[in-house]
């Protein structure tokens, strides 16, 4: 394989692709991205970690010796990053070496074969639909500080697809760590009726999310089957996702959202999360409790730490229900509300003990559940 | 057809005796037992091969004579159930003596020979009865002075099949040594020797005080690395319960917990719910794999506790468990805040001779990057010092270079009685106060002291409430776990729940966990109460999540204390070792390793062979 590239272009490919790769693998081919060459000159690069893969086409400036090679992630994407801005990349694979070359600089680097390097086999993907690039990633912004990462419970480690028939077709992606619970809602996208329910893992959500970032004004293509997904980004040459789905049951949620939750506290997200935090301030790493004291139209926030005193706020709000007091862990609270993007937040509550409902309004398609803590 | 028939007397025996006799030292303790319900005040035991070859008991007790002796060698006869009581239904309930099944000697002639030589005390001369395996072979006169003898050989020489099942004569010896400390540990005012072959092994002499038969027993440290306990409290119906002995402190613990000597009302056992007390009591002053060394001894109204649980008599029960518990926990840890600031604490033998006296060769990377580079030490005290510390340097041996810092005394502050940790005159390697007590030197580990102070202020600050805050989950889990430990972790419910762990049952074979402590709040559910119920199983009490909720706050003390390799002022110094002095239980770190030593004026001496 021979081929030269434009150093700005292989960068932002290598970027993409080599957060997939794990730092230390026990499979030397896994540190690895194989690039792969065609006549056509374009440039085809790909790194897995055996659950996840990231495919990116990028135009080459010109292809000399069409081929295939792997070589390691990392320090092709050290070397990219250091050659001076503009210059003019050839790489060229031969004899179980892969010369890098950009002005005065030479590099030679060890590669492994091209046939070990794993794919994952997609096989069937029969459900196909569509989603704007924006809706994408605001449903992963609105839900993925709720995934688990507790290794014992798989299942709650991803964000999880389903579709359900309400009073019209919609989309929904929830995820949880067993205390708090975030879940957005869209509208049922064309092609996705009879979809399987699915996890999708973290670093799935997480890669995925990055991709997104550079292409917001697109539209992302989803196929899935029950065991697999893929995503396939616009953008320059076009970037395709593939991940293995988590095989699990997501727990029924649906039941532990509150409906007869008679309590309503309204205020503003921003200073009630800013005092929130200003109370947590003497909380101790272990001790994250914020009580929340609830009276006529006013919040009073209070945190008593055991070596460093106390803390209390008093908050304006909108509360005509009974006086309440109920404690909630402040970093699960600031999370929810670091995702309201509005003037108002409605808490909907029923006594101390009872799981919590957290949204925007009626109307808002995320909504949160957290369950307090005893305080 | 099989026919049902009554089984001969020595069968019946024979299987009797299983339950009460299945090595040398369970017959022994039977023996001893007996040796001391009969009011004796010198007990011999004689030892041949580890019990294997033969066990000899003599007293100088009440005596028996011919009559009573051939009424003790059948089964259910016993002297130690007063006239008075038998008859009544709540007789086993008043028993005072250690015995009262009248089954031991009976069952030990029946797999054994047995010489049996008793004189009561105003009778002439002693009788003497053999038995051969149930078989009376010898019953004649004897001389003896007053008081019983009794030999048992051939232990099992008829049953090969228990024979078998013996250990080596060491480890049945180790048994043996064991059951005569414990009962040896009970009664200060009887006399006991223990020979082994032709080696006195222990003998200790009537009227000590028990601290010192403790010590003399179970190791001569225990005396001076332990407290003295004296507690007792009313129960309900007025009467006292009591608990005396000798606790070790957490600093001097050991690897096994064979050295914990528990009595109820005198007698050895070895009971859970007394092994999990004393954990209990010591628990967040000890390493989850070291063990404290006591002797305690519980009294209480005969009534409230039942010893007929086992043959063996080495299971109790109490009729009030979670009292006893309690009461020993607080007594134990009452004597522990109150014990660990005594001055007396000196270091253990094996620390003493630690103390190098050579010079040591000095370090490579200890050599000047200066040296031999044409600089020139500044001149002054500096370079006088430092030429004295090379002076043997042609030997090439120099002494260490001092790692220490000595800092002027704010005010010349003189050691005093009232601060039995001293003054502080320095600080070693960034890491160890050393300061001049009125008595000795003595060394201080910063950074254990001020972690053990952190963990106890954070305690007093009630932090214990607030790692245990529960977080409730949004969807409760369940934990499937066999019924017998359902059942048990349904009992302890109450307890869990005031550590902040909510769980509930959920059909015979599962547990509902509906609430964590917030603290343990990422862990692994299932583990967790597949742990706990462990621990429930052992101990008879849910010790573990306290235990868990007590390594956060350890590690929450750990974080916020002064770590080693921290320069401090002598006033820092000095402000440290006297909250020292105010604080309870600070003689040792969240493991049990001693937070100070003191090296006695005396051993300082010693070590420059002034003494």
């Amino acid at each position: 394989m021979k081929a030269t590239i434009e150093r700005a272009t292989l960068l932002r490919c290598l970027s993409h692709v080599q957060s997939v790769v794990e730092r230390r693998n026990t499979i030397p081919i896994l540190s690895n991205v194989l690039i792969d060459a065609a006549e056509t000159g374009s440039l085809k690069v790909m790194a897995t970690d055996l659950d996840l893969q990231v495919v990116e086409n990028m135009s080459a400036a010109s292809v000399d010796t069409p081929g295939a090679i792997t070589v390691s992630a990392h320090l092709l994407f050290d070397i990219a990053r250091k050659l001076p801005d503009g210059s003019q990349v050839s790489l060229d694979a031969a004899d179980g070496r892969m010369t890098v070359k950009a002005g005065r600089s030479r590099f030679s680097l060890p590669t492994l074969p091209r046939d070990d390097f794993p794919m994952i086999v997609e096989g069937d993907l029969p459900t196909k639909f569509e989603l704007p690039a924006k809706t994408l990633a605001e449903l992963i912004d609105r839900t993925r500080f709720a995934i688990s990462t507790e290794e014992t419970r798989y299942y709650l480690n991803g964000i999880f697809l389903h579709v359900s028939d309400e009073d019209r077709p919609l989309l929904k992606a929830a995820a949880t760590d067993g205390h708090r619970l975030a879940r957005f809602t869209l509208d049922r996208p064309d092609g996705a009726d009879g979809m399987p329910d699915v996890i999708v893992p973290r670093k799935a959500v997480a890669e995925l999310r990055k991709l997104l970032e550079e292409s917001l004004d697109g539209h992302v293509q989803i196929d899935l089957s029950a065991s697999k997904i893929r995503f396939t980004l616009g953008g320059e040459g076009g970037v395709v996702l593939t991940s293995k789905l988590i095989d699990g049951t997501f727990p029924d949620y649906s039941r532990v959202i509150p409906t007869g939750n008679d309590k309503l506290l309204r205020l503003d997200p921003r200073s009630f999360y800013e005092a929130v935090d200003r109370v947590a301030t003497i909380a101790t790493e272990k001790t994250r409790a914020v009580k929340m004291g609830l009276d006529k139209d006013k919040v009073t926030l209070s945190v008593t730490s055991p070596d460093n005193g106390t803390a209390a706020e008093e908050l304006a709000a909108e509360y005509g229900a009974d006086n309440l007091e109920i404690g909630f862990n402040a970093n699960y609270l600031k999370d929810i509300l670091s995702q309201i993007d509005s003037d108002n937040v409605e808490l909907h509550l029923a006594d101390a003990g009872a799981p919590t409902l957290i949204r925007k309004d009626d109307k808002a398609s995320a909504l949160y559940v957290l369950m307090p803590m005893r305080v | 057809m099989p026919q049902i028939r009554r089984l001969p007397e020595t069968l019946i025996n024979r299987i009797a005796a299983g339950e009460v006799v299945e090595r040398p030292a369970s017959a022994l303790k039977e023996l001893v037992e007996n040796a001391i319900d009969a009011g004796s005040t010198r007990i011999g035991v004689n030892l041949v091969d580890g019990g294997l070859g033969g066990i000899e008991v003599s007293d100088d007790g009440c005596g028996m004579d011919p009559a009573e002796m051939a009424l003790a060698l059948e089964r259910h006869a016993t002297s130690k159930l007063p006239e008075s009581l038998i008859g009544e239904a709540g007789a086993i309930e008043q028993v005072r003596t250690l015995g009262f099944r009248g089954e031991a000697l009976p069952s030990i002639a029946s797999v054994s020979r047995l010489t049996i030589e008793s004189r009561p005390r105003d009778a002439e001369s002693g009788w003497r009865k053999r038995i051969d395996h149930g078989e009376l072979i010898e019953n004649a006169p004897c001389a003896i002075p007053p008081g019983t003898r009794i030999r048992m050989e051939g232990l099992f020489d008829k049953l090969p099949a228990r024979r078998k099942f013996l250990r080596t004569p060491r480890s049945e010896y180790a048994a043996c040594l064991d059951v005569v400390r414990r009962l040896a540990m009970t009664r200060t005012d009887i006399a006991v020797t223990l020979d082994h072959g032709e080696r006195r092994v222990l003998a200790v002499q009537a009227g000590e005080d028990l601290a010192e038969r403790a010590a003399q027993i179970v190791t001569r440290e225990l005396k001076e690395n332990g407290v003295g306990i004296e507690f007792e409290r009313p129960t309900e119906t007025g009467e006292l319960i009591r608990l005396t002995g000798i606790a070790g402190l957490p600093t001097y613990n050991r690897g096994v917990a064979d050295h914990q000597y528990l009595f109820v009302n005198g007698r050895p056992v070895k009971d859970r719910l007394l092994i999990g007390a004393v954990r209990g009591a010591y628990s967040d002053m000890l390493a989850r794999d070291r063990h404290a060394v006591l002797a305690l001894f519980l009294e209480l109204p005969a009534e409230d506790v039942d010893v007929n649980v086992h043959p063996a008599k080495t299971e109790v029960r109490f009729r009030d468990a979670a009292g006893v518990r309690g009461f020993i926990v607080s007594g134990l840890r009452r004597a522990l805040a109150s014990g660990d600031k005594r001055s007396a604490q000196g270091p253990d033998r094996s620390a003493m001779d630690r103390w190098q006296r050579e010079p040591v060769e000095q370090p490579a990377a200890m050599r000047s990057i200066f040296a031999g580079s044409g600089w020139t030490p500044p001149a002054g005290n500096m370079a006088r010092v430092q030429a004295y510390m090379r002076s043997d340097e042609a030997d090439g041996e120099v002494l260490a270079m001092p790692q220490g810092r000595a800092e002027t005394p704010m005010d010349e502050e003189r050691p005093s009685p009232s601060y039995p940790l001293g003054i502080a005159r320095g600080q070693v390697a960034q890491t160890y106060i050393v300061a001049e007590a009125e008595d000795g030197l003595v060394l201080v580990d910063q950074h254990a002291a001020h972690e053990r102070l952190v963990l106890e202020r954070l305690k007093a600050a009630g932090a214990e409430e607030a790692v245990s805050r529960s977080q409730a989950l949004l969807m409760p889990e369940v934990v499937e776990l066999d019924e017998p430990a359902c059942d048990r972790l349904e009992e302890a419910i109450d307890t869990l729940a005031q550590h902040g762990l909510v769980i509930e049952r959920f059909g015979p074979g599962a547990m509902l966990v509906r609430a964590t402590p917030h603290a343990l709040r990422n862990g692994d559910l299932a583990k967790l109460l597949e742990d706990i119920d462990d621990d429930l199983a052992k101990h008879g009490t849910a010790l573990l999540l306290g235990e868990k909720l007590d390594l956060v706050l350890a590690t929450m003390a750990c974080h916020g204390s002064v770590r080693a390799g921290r320069n401090l002022t002598v006033a820092e110094m000095n402000a440290l070792l006297r909250e020292m002095e105010r604080t309870p239980r600070s003689g040792q770190c969240n493991h049990g390793r001693p937070t100070w030593v003191k090296l006695s004026m005396d051993d300082v001496e010693k070590l420059f062979g002034r003494h």
